[in-house]
């Protein structure tokens, strides 16, 4: 064959860079914000996060500043985001599940061959998605809440024990939660089977193992991912059978990155 | 240039290519065809480095797939037209494929010109017909203005103007210089479209020729006889070193045309009663060589279901 095309994938754009990382960020930063979901996710962590947060506050206020209450305004002020993960938790899933239900994910390979790429690229962009919002409703849930704990004298400081690091804490555990998911999607590839895993995992063994007898309920129900990382999330944890809540992030961060590590075992086997 | 070699793929028991070599050479048009189930579509996606072979291999320009730095620079492929988020409009999914492969935003104007997506550009598409997803799908394949082209059924699903805007683009991209690999299931269409053929069938190669050639030795036709006295005739014909079998009460004779074949008969001052030229088609051709594998095909969809 002497009249073959000559190679040179740059021969139509002269000088262009050699594709790497930053476009394949690139790439799935455009995918993650073109589709509805993703707008519509964000927006259900932001009202349900910091308006929870807000009315339970707000119900709430008169009583904790009273003298039966037992519980610190400091659980309260991040109450929300027990129910802002949900969203978190869907984001993740969606971000790898819909492109194995639409066969999307076959264009996604054609166009960059290399999986541990393509992942850790989706990675970054979920990841820095969940952050930020998380960070930023639980910020606004504690502007809203403490309208009213004000109100009653019992307002939080943002330098009092334990809240800017709640805020910000919010975010990275949005952030795992969602890498938790997405993890699983790799796993199942189907959006029914991964959200229910997950959130089974989260909302229903995570409360049950304490049922667990004696000290194996106890330290089962400290390492479930749910409870290992909720609790830098939350100046004051309702939950008081729990790990210190930097110990417990490390813990629930470790949890992540073994499934993420079994996912992208997964994701590099398999065919697309 | 796409060059496979000893290419199997084997999903549990079931071997669905069975270690096919070929050639796919620039500056043609290459067609892939095959019935349903044939592994037309499993071959595609070992070139495409999405599904790995069980043995043997499948080089683009001389290496695999997922060795190219910016893949859709190199290959352009129409894979599913359906491989789309129905929630994204054309636009966008042109761009995320742009911005993978570092290719200049403009091009995604271009190529939506160029199958005549421009106005649908920015709706979802969720809304589009199966014809305007497969144009999608081309678009796609044409972002990278790549030297080699792969299209997967490119024609399903378009209406007939449709279809003879792919055989037209096929043509153009392989004068272009590009090598075009193009699968169908119907020969009627390779017939239009393709200088080259690769028939497979149950997940052998069988036949890996020129269109011509193909149409030569598959597609022969012969010169049908009846003759009050059969026997004579055939006994001049063969003297004549032409080919003739005896089916029921005809002659089927190859070698020569009718005209030829009359005189021959009218100087041997034979009657004859019947004269015609018969030539198969394209189509028989290839129902004929494909038969044992469409057997299997419907056999396995309706035992084990149809597997990826």
């Amino acid at each position: 064959m002497t009249d073959t095309v000559a190679l040179d994938p740059n021969r139509h754009v002269p000088g262009l860079t050699r594709p790497g990382f930053r476009q394949t960020v690139h790439a799935e930063w455009i995918k993650f914000w073109s589709v509805r979901s993703t707008a519509w996710s964000v927006i259900a962590m932001l009202v349900l996060g910091a308006g929870l947060t807000t009315l339970i506050c707000a119900t709430n206020a008169e009583w904790l500043a009273s003298s039966e209450a037992d519980e610190s305004p400091g659980s309260f002020i991040t109450f929300g985001m027990t129910f802002a993960q949900v969203t978190a938790i869907v984001l993740g899933t969606l971000t790898i599940t819909t492109e194995y239900g639409t066969g999307m994910i076959r264009a996604t390979l054609a166009a960059t061959p290399r999986r541990g790429q393509v992942l850790a690229a989706k990675a970054v962009v979920l990841v820095g998605t969940l952050f930020v919002a998380g960070t930023v409703t639980a910020f606004a849930g504690y502007l809203g809440g403490n309208v009213f704990l004000d109100r009653e004298g019992i307002g939080l400081a943002l330098s009092d024990d334990g809240v800017l690091r709640s805020m910000v804490g919010s975010g990275l555990y949005m952030a795992g939660l969602g890498l938790l998911a997405a993890a699983v999607g790799l796993l199942v590839r189907h959006t029914a089977a991964a959200l229910s895993i997950v959130l089974a995992l989260v909302f229903v063994v995570g409360t049950m193992v304490v049922l667990l007898p004696g000290a194996w309920g106890e330290w089962t129900s400290k390492l479930m991912p749910g409870n290992a990382g909720a609790g830098v999330a939350t100046p004051v944890s309702f939950n008081p059978y729990l790990l210190d809540p930097w110990t417990g992030f490390a813990v629930f961060c470790a949890e992540v990155a073994a499934v993420l590590l079994v996912g992208h075992l997964a994701f590099r086997r398999r065919d697309a | 240039m796409i060059e496979a070699r000893g290419l199997t793929k084997k999903y549990g028991a079931r071997t669905a290519v069975d270690g096919i070599s070929f050639t796919v050479g620039p500056g043609r048009v290459t067609g892939f065809l095959g019935p349903n189930g044939a592994g037309k579509s499993t071959t595609m996606r070992m070139v495409l480095g999405l599904d790995r072979p069980t043995a043997g291999s499948v080089t683009v320009n001389g290496r695999h797939y997922a060795g190219s730095p910016a893949p859709l620079r190199e290959v352009g492929a129409l894979l599913e037209a359906r491989a789309l988020h129905p929630g994204r409009s054309a636009r966008d999914h042109l761009r995320w494929l742009a911005a993978s492969n570092a290719i200049p935003a403009r091009r995604v104007d271009e190529v939506l010109d160029q199958v005549g997506l421009t106005d649908v550009a920015g709706q979802r598409v969720g809304r589009f017909s199966l014809g305007m997803g497969q144009r999608l799908g081309i678009a796609v394949a044409l972002l990278g203005d790549p030297p080699v082209v792969v299209l997967d059924e490119p024609v399903n699903g378009l209406d007939p103007e449709g279809i003879r805007w792919v055989r037209r683009l096929a043509r153009t991209l392989a004068e272009q210089g590009r090598t075009v690999f193009l699968s169908s299931h119907l020969m009627s269409e390779m017939a239009l479209t393709a200088d080259h053929l690769v028939v497979i069938g149950r997940g052998r190669v069988l036949a890996d020729c020129t269109m011509s050639q193909f149409i030569a030795e598959h597609a022969a036709s012969y010169v049908r006889l009846r003759s009050p006295q059969r026997t004579e005739v055939a006994g001049l014909l063969t003297r004549e070193g032409l080919d003739v079998t005896a089916v029921d009460d005809e002659l089927r004779v190859q070698g020569r045309d009718a005209a030829a074949v009359g005189e021959l008969v009218g100087r041997g001052g034979l009657l004859l009663h019947e004269l015609t030229l018969v030539s198969s088609s394209l189509e028989d051709a290839f129902m004929t060589l494909t038969a044992s594998s469409v057997e299997y095909a419907t056999r396995t969809e309706t035992t084990a279901g149809a597997p990826r």
